[in-house]
């Protein structure tokens, strides 16, 4: 797939330390669902709230797309703007890299960012638009960081999209800064985009134990602390899929060890931070992760006695992708709910590896189909719930199935042991909400007859 | 000529929506439709999720999936597969073609390649319309209006351009704008038809996208205009076109099969609703009923309640051209102060108007209207509106951010009362913040 793309990847090792997953399957014209790869690219840069953000492309491209993430920043709003140079027929006849030109100088002027991410599109790449060069040349003049991210969305999916984007992180942003103070006890988070304010439970938690985060990629971070993330002592990979390039190559380049992980329930919390402990590799640090864990567990099971009583033996369909496939998996099986199908059209081989594991024997793979092989495994399998993202949230609703939103528009955050606490809450208030019987409730006038 | 742009080279929290975007909405109004948006797989997900969250129901669209390589060699090949993989799997009655700026760039000839399959495949049974959208020219509105057109081109093809033989007088057509909310077209099909007609309404999203409770998943469309109405509808005596872009495909009809029209231009207000009864009445030779008599006199009495809430305020306005103009036109009849009027493209409409109007973006807005007490847009609005300390209403297309908004009503008496109290809340709840401001 790469090597078609067109996009210059000079360093072919990368390739050959991607996760050993099929390569990206051409989507099917009439049943293919998802993002592009422009999509994922923003997905993964966007949440630098401190830089702008500017679509080199048609107006649709950003005007279809802005402001749709659950994204959320603690202190700069810059990347809540909508950048685009909206191309006019002349640009695309003429070329467009003096408007973009303008375009990086008008928002460098006006709004003085740290940085400035131009992303390429389907129409700029086709007719040739040199964004390396254009954004070379203005970083030099402005002295501003001007960031070319060449993932215009025909090049693959929004995974792809992911992969590109960590791709411009470590050619332009990692390594080109330093920290004014490093710690022994700093990690990176990478693949974690703090929707709905996921990332600062987190935080809360590692700082309880003196964990400090170096650089958050991407979720609530700043551009220049990103140029700081070699300095850290460990890299955590939230995300599975989209970003663990990224991990192997600064494992490769500055020596930092990684690890896959997960916040979704109180193991898969309770194993990351012990993980993290040991990477750091300090005694003290262990210990006081062993008994902040200890502390937490207790207090969660506690907490989530009444609603283990009403999840017990409950069945849920999970359709998700990447890490949450199997993280939200684990969740479940601590709040005593049976996982009978797991969608995994966005899973990699090793993301399946882990949810056999997680799920054992007795589970419906959904491997493609879309809505329709969900609500059959729902029904199929008589569940009392489906998890999955905001696009197939009203399918289920339609089908009076109880929902929960797993993916980046929700509002609700689930990671760490309060996050487990507010799913195990979630997901009581959907299956026992009120609405389910008046749905079911027939029209008085209809009742007994056939009317 | 009173259209102004704003010196930008960069758009800067665009207000524009793609106008592919604009086409699928008018599919949603078909019964058992599809759309195919032909260009990248992002163009059909991004038009998906923002029809979704904003209906907060399941949108039928569906795409090509090009790839660079396919771009590059055969466009044609994809939508191939992917009208084969749509009909032989889901049957639809109505298929729209929609193009992108992705196949316009590439100078893919799409529209031939729909004639050629129709004709080799002997598609029975199945409407494929292709839809030729350059991005850069438009906004929702036109691609709406164009696939509208298409439609209705289609059906026309059929019967071979030839009027039909027999007209039927108790009916006619509703060409409902763009900007209408499925709750609005809802009324007006309702006021129509207490006039004694049948209505025949393209597209008709009141019915597959208000919301309702049909089990049986299909990712086809639920609800809208059936294909046989549409085909009906070349039987009628009269064609009302809502929003001055609508005109277009209401005039195809009459070119075609000699239905006379009317258009109106904005369906909010008083004068706006006037002049839809006085025809109606005019058309059918019935009076008008009483209930409307009454609704009249409660919106007169709710704007004499409000005129002194509205009394010097002032508001900033950035929507679709023909929604712009209607809801400007209201806003006069409250004599609210006109900031700005900003539009998402330049049209007929706005280049007529003796208005000042301004093409631009949300950032114009947030510029022009500094000082507003009342700003109306969709939600990407809401953060400029903060920012410039005006009261925020939601108008148009998205809004993602509250519940029911596609199925609020601004149009005839009811819905101008509405607005004429809504917004003359947000006023009140002003006049409060200025006097505790004032207190400390």
């Amino acid at each position: 797939m790469e090597e078609n793309s067109g996009i210059p990847i000079n360093d072919n090792d990368c390739l050959k330390l991607e996760p050993k997953s099929k390569a990206c399957p051409r989507p099917k014209p009439g049943e293919a669902a998802g993002g592009c790869a422009f999509d994922g690219a923003q997905i993964t840069l966007l949440p630098i709230s401190d830089a702008a953000h500017l679509v080199h492309g048609p107006a649709a491209c950003i005007a279809n797309s802005w402001e749709s993430r659950g994204s959320h920043s603690s202190g700069p709003r810059l990347s809540a703007y909508g950048f685009g140079t909206s191309l006019s027929e002349q640009d695309i006849i003429f070329g467009a890299e003096k408007k973009l030109t303008r375009s990086i100088e008008y928002i460098a002027e006006r709004f003085k960012p740290p940085a400035i991410f131009v992303y390429s599109t389907c129409v700029t790449a086709l007719i040739g638009e040199d964004l390396d060069t254009v954004c070379a040349d203005v970083s030099a003049r402005l002295g501003i960081s001007v960031i070319p991210v060449n993932s215009p969305g025909f090049v693959g999916s929004k995974n792809l999209g992911n992969r590109l984007a960590g791709e411009s992180l470590i050619q332009y942003v990692i390594g080109r800064t330093e920290p004014e103070r490093i710690s022994a006890y700093d990690i990176n988070l990478i693949g974690e985009y703090n929707i709905a304010g996921e990332m600062w439970d987190i935080e809360r938690l590692l700082n309880r134990v003196g964990i400090s985060i170096m650089s958050r990629i991407t979720g609530d971070g700043r551009f220049n602390e990103i140029g700081h993330a070699h300095r850290a002592k460990v890299n955590m990979v939230v995300c599975s899929r989209a970003l663990l390039g990224l991990a192997k190559r600064m494992e490769q380049t500055y020596h930092i060890p990684y690890f896959e992980g997960s916040f979704y329930g109180a193991k898969e919390t309770s194993y990351s931070l012990r993980q993290m402990a040991y990477l750091l590799n300090d005694r003290d640090l262990e210990r006081r992760v062993d008994r902040l864990i200890k502390r937490e567990e207790a207090r969660l099971a506690i907490e989530l006695r009444p609603y283990r009583q009403i999840l017990k033996g409950k069945k849920a369909v999970l359709y998700t992708g990447g890490v949450k496939s199997w993280s939200v998996i684990s969740a479940l099986k601590e709040l005593g709910i049976k996982v009978v199908g797991v969608g995994t059209n966005k899973s990699t081989a090793e993301d399946i590896n882990r949810i056999e594991d997680r799920v054992g024997e007795d589970v419906d793979y959904i491997a493609e189909g879309g809505a329709k092989s969900i609500i059959k495994a729902v029904k199929d399998r008589k569940a009392d719930l489906m998890i999955a993202g905001g696009r197939n949230m009203y399918v289920a609703l339609k089908e009076q199935i109880p929902f929960v939103d797993i993916n980046q528009e929700r509002h609700t955050a689930y990671a760490g042991y309060d996050g487990l606490l507010r799913l195990a809450k979630q997901i009581t208030f959907a299956i026992n909400h009120p609405v389910w019987e008046m749905v079911e409730r027939p029209a008085p006038w209809d009742v007994g007859g056939d009317r | 000529m009173t259209v102004k742009h704003t010196m930008k080279p960069v758009s800067v929290n665009p207000l524009k929506i793609g106008p592919s975007l604009g086409s699928v909405l008018a599919l949603q109004g078909c019964y058992r439709g599809m759309a195919i948006l032909h260009g990248s797989q992002g163009c059909s997900a991004f038009s998906k999720s923002l029809l979704t969250r904003h209906f907060r129901d399941t949108i039928a669209v569906q795409t090509s999936a090009l790839q660079e390589m396919d771009v590059i060699f055969d466009t044609d090949r994809n939508l191939e597969e992917a009208l084969n993989t749509v009909i032989t799997k889901h049957h639809p009655d109505i298929i729209g073609v929609i193009g992108t700026e992705l196949t316009d760039v590439a100078g893919s000839d799409y529209p031939s390649f729909v004639k050629k399959y129709t004709r080799e495949r002997g598609v029975k049974n199945c409407l494929i319309i292709p839809v030729i959208l350059p991005d850069f020219s438009g906004s929702l509105e036109s691609g709406y209006n164009a696939m509208v057109e298409g439609i209705l081109d289609a059906v026309i093809q059929e019967e071979g351009c030839k009027a039909p033989t027999k007209q039927i007088y108790s009916q006619v057509n509703l060409l409902p704008g763009s900007f209408l909310t499925a709750g609005d077209i809802a009324e007006l099909k309702e006021m129509i038809s207490d006039f004694g007609f049948e209505v025949i309404t393209i597209p008709d999203i009141s019915t597959s996208l208000s919301g309702h409770l049909l089990t049986g998943f299909s990712p086809l469309t639920r609800g809208g205009v059936p294909l046989d109405s549409i085909r009906q509808s070349l039987r009628s005596s009269y064609t009302i076109a809502v929003g001055s872009s609508m005109e277009r495909p209401a005039r195809r009809l009459q070119n075609a099969v000699g239905i006379p029209y009317k258009v109106f231009h904005g369906m909010s207000g008083l004068r706006a609703t006037d002049e839809l009864l006085l025809f109606l009445q005019q058309l059918s030779g019935a009076s008008v009923p009483q209930r409307y008599r009454w609704q009249r006199e409660n919106l007169l009495d709710s704007m004499l309640d409000a005129h002194f809430h509205y009394a010097g305020s002032s508001a900033v306005v950035a929507l679709e051209p023909d929604h712009l103009m209607s809801v400007g036109s209201w806003l006069g009849e409250m004599g609210v102060e006109i900031k700005a009027l900003i539009g998402s493209c330049e049209t007929a409409l706005i280049r007529e108007t003796e208005q000042e109007v301004w093409v631009g973006d949300l950032d114009d807005a947030e510029n022009l209207g500094n000082g507003a007490d009342i700003w109306v847009s969709n939600c990407h609005g809401r953060q400029g509106a903060k920012r410039i300390g005006a009261s925020f209403l939601s108008a148009g297309f998205p809004i993602t951010d509250e519940l029911g908004s596609y199925m609020s009503v601004s149009v005839g008496y009811k819905g101008a009362m509405n607005w004429v109290n809504k917004v003359g809340n947000l006023l009140i709840r002003r006049e409060e913040a200025r006097n505790e401001s004032r207190l400390c």
